[in-house]
């Protein structure tokens, strides 16, 4: 079998707070190949953003610390590379985008300077080249008249531009991984909508592998190849979009998905919502980390985390002792 | 909403523009930023209006007011038929107490050196409804009307989580048993499964006291869960308003077609086989609303007319209200 893009083995994070330690992402392991869109959901604090940070080494150490793992890309562990080979990575094969496009672009440079800036950087092109490349970039994402907007300051540009900027400066070095921490959650639905349009498009000609981060299950359902669903630092569930939707098998997956209301479901639906609370990350129950909001709850839930299993004939894992039981209750 | 339904709130012509100076001793008024411009509708007893729109359409505008948080620029709001803008402080103090908000954010609208007990005694003791002993039986029977243990009464806003937060703001809101809630995107900062636990509680709470709500929100799919009727805004105006189920199954404004098309489908068959319209460009600045119709800019149906006038909010079909020149063709 081919090397994947991406291999990420038993990655485990932990922030040292006064208040203790918080268990930010807990053994979490997985293939990304190349050219695939993988979505990675959960709600706030399910360590989504810290895991795909802690692939790119970005999260500060202390009160951060990669307690184990492997971060292996093209075979190569990121984790274990040297400042400078790790520079060659960060923003030449792996390129990121992150959640607020108000804040992740320097205020007091243009955005061509911004854009050209990694151009110069990793394709080693002089000024001229790397000006007709920023704006070839920019009117690629969308953005008219895109040579003269190059000397435009980011805040003569609206909330979705300089979302398209960040993604243009994203594209510039032809990253074979793009990861997307929560690229539209600050924009309008039209907006986004435009954006997800956008990254397709884009993914389909260049072939890149994309991470799309998000606690968005609408997005991800027109977008990804592959989703991992993260709980309280753990994948909990795993596998092809249609399995994610259409089989789920665990029960914080269903929760998720009957919260959400559908534009087209019947009036007077009720919505399903999970009870209580995601669990305090510095303590952690012993079991199951859902065990407290989950209604299929057994002994074996409060007694050992439940390891990632196969459900399907492809790759569909799911971490629940339950999940034959609530595969019945499905069919 | 059928006929015999009364109405609660009547919005007529309402305006409101904030203006743009330009000096510092001495200034001269050089423009206006259009957030609310000629916007009529009505709220009928009991039932839920969404407000939806994008972020800058004016929306939050409209909520603040109606409740004459910003005094308006010009219009009318009608509480049970009496002018609101008529009235004076001590008159206009009266229908507050009518007339509650949920704010969107549960981290600033919550004073943080307040206890839960303070915060949602804080509207009882402005409008002096009951006291001592009453008092506190009624912070205790609000708190368990959200679903919060009323041994928390002395807790501060910080120990609660983001949801937890809401409830106790809607909480405060319910405290002097109004009529009317003004909910401005009171889950759009919550995460997904908290977010369906407050709606549900929202929806149970209606049931229960008879509230109206006119909720605000850019959350279209959620909007058409929760309310009986929605009122799309666009640039300060509303371009389309009916029945929830009318306006999916028909939308006639095709900036309603647009935004119903972006709303992303939790469900990968559809979205596979679905058409989308994807709108060109940005919201234009409501400080220089486009001449004509203020979609025309983004419209991919606009045409000479659109350009220059600006197209009539009308009733197209009963209770199916728009405002384009072009809807007639959707009518079926």
């Amino acid at each position: 079998m081919e090397q994947p893009l991406l291999e990420i083995k038993d990655l485990r994070v932990t922030f040292h707070t006064d208040d203790g330690t918080v268990h930010a992402v807990n053994g979490v392991s997985y293939k990304l190949e190349k050219g695939e869109v993988l979505g990675i959901v959960g709600e706030s604090g399910c360590g989504k953003s810290v895991h795909a940070l802690s692939i790119m080494r970005l999260i500060s150490i202390p009160p951060g610390r990669i307690d184990s793992g492997e971060v292996l890309f093209y075979g190569k562990d990121l984790l274990k590379l040297e400042f400078e080979e790790l520079r060659q990575v960060r923003g030449g094969q792996i390129a990121m985008v992150f959640q607020d496009p108000m804040t992740s672009l320097n205020p007091a440079y243009t955005v061509g300077f911004q854009i050209m800036e990694a151009l110069t950087v990793h394709k080693k092109l002089d000024q001229n080249q790397a000006r007709d490349r920023s704006a070839e970039l920019l009117s690629l994402v969308g953005i008219p008249d895109a040579r003269r907007r190059l000397d435009d300051y980011p805040h003569q540009f609206s909330g979705g531009m300089r979302q398209r900027a960040m993604i243009a400066m994203a594209l510039s070095c032809e990253p074979s991984l793009l990861i997307a921490d929560e690229p539209t959650t600050a924009l309008d639905v039209t907006i986004q909508a435009q954006i997800v349009d956008l990254v397709k498009r884009l993914q389909r000609d260049y072939g890149m592998a994309v991470m799309w981060i998000t606690h968005d299950l609408g997005v991800v359902a027109e977008l990804a190849h592959k989703i991992n669903v993260m709980y309280a630092g753990y994948i909990i569930e795993r596998g092809h979009v249609k399995d994610i939707f259409k089989r789920t098998r665990h029960p914080y997956t269903l929760g998720l998905l009957g919260s959400l209301p559908r534009l087209d479901e019947a009036p007077g639906t009720k919505l399903v919502s999970i009870p209580g609370l995601p669990p305090d990350l510095v303590a952690l129950p012993k079991g199951c980390p859902f065990v407290a909001r989950c209604t299929y709850v057994t002994d074996s839930c409060l007694e050992s985390m439940p390891p990632l299993e196969n459900v399907g004939d492809r790759d569909h894992l799911v971490a629940c002792w339950n999940w034959a039981a609530i595969a019945e209750g499905a069919a | 909403m059928s006929a015999e339904s009364s109405v609660l709130v009547k919005v007529q012509n309402l305006t409101k523009y904030f203006p743009i100076n330009k000096g510092i001793l001495f200034q001269s008024h050089i423009g206006d930023v259009k957030a609310v411009d000629d916007v009529s509708f009505e709220i009928y007893s009991g039932e839920t209006l969404g407000l939806v729109g994008e972020t800058g359409c004016g929306k939050t505008t409209v909520g603040r007011t109606i409740l004459r948080l910003y005094e308006p620029t010009s219009g009318h709001v009608y509480f049970e038929g009496i002018d609101l803008m008529s009235l004076n402080e001590s008159g206009m103090r009266a229908f507050r107490k009518r007339m509650q908000m949920i704010f969107q954010d549960p981290y600033a609208s919550l004073n943080p050196r307040m206890t839960v007990g303070s915060i949602v005694a804080a509207p009882l003791d402005v409008h002096g409804v009951p006291d001592g002993k009453d008092k506190k039986e009624r912070i205790d029977e609000l708190l368990d009307m959200v679903g919060l243990n009323p041994d928390f009464v002395n807790r501060y806003p910080h120990e609660f989580s983001g949801g937890q937060r809401q409830r106790i703001g809607i909480a405060r809101a319910l405290a002097v048993n109004p009529d009317l809630i003004i909910c401005d995107e009171p889950i759009s900062s919550l995460d997904v499964s908290i977010q369906a636990q407050v709606v549900n509680l929202l929806e149970e709470l209606q049931g229960r006291l008879g509230l109206t709500y006119l909720f605000i929100a850019h959350d279209l799919s959620m909007v058409r869960h929760i309310s009986d009727r929605i009122a799309v805004m666009y640039l300060g105006k509303v371009v389309e308003l009916a029945d929830r189920n009318e306006i999916y199954l028909r939308p006639l404004h095709p900036y309603t077609q647009a935004l119903m098309s972006a709303v992303p489908v939790p469900d990968p068959d559809i979205a596979e086989t679905r058409h989308r319209v994807i709108l060109e460009g940005d919201l234009p600045s409501p400080a220089h609303p486009p001449v004509g119709c203020n979609f025309s800019t983004r419209c991919p149906l606009a045409k000479e007319q659109c350009f220059t006038a600006d197209p009539e909010y009308r009733e197209i079909v009963p209770g199916h209200w728009v405002a384009c020149y072009f809807a007639d063709q959707f009518v079926k």
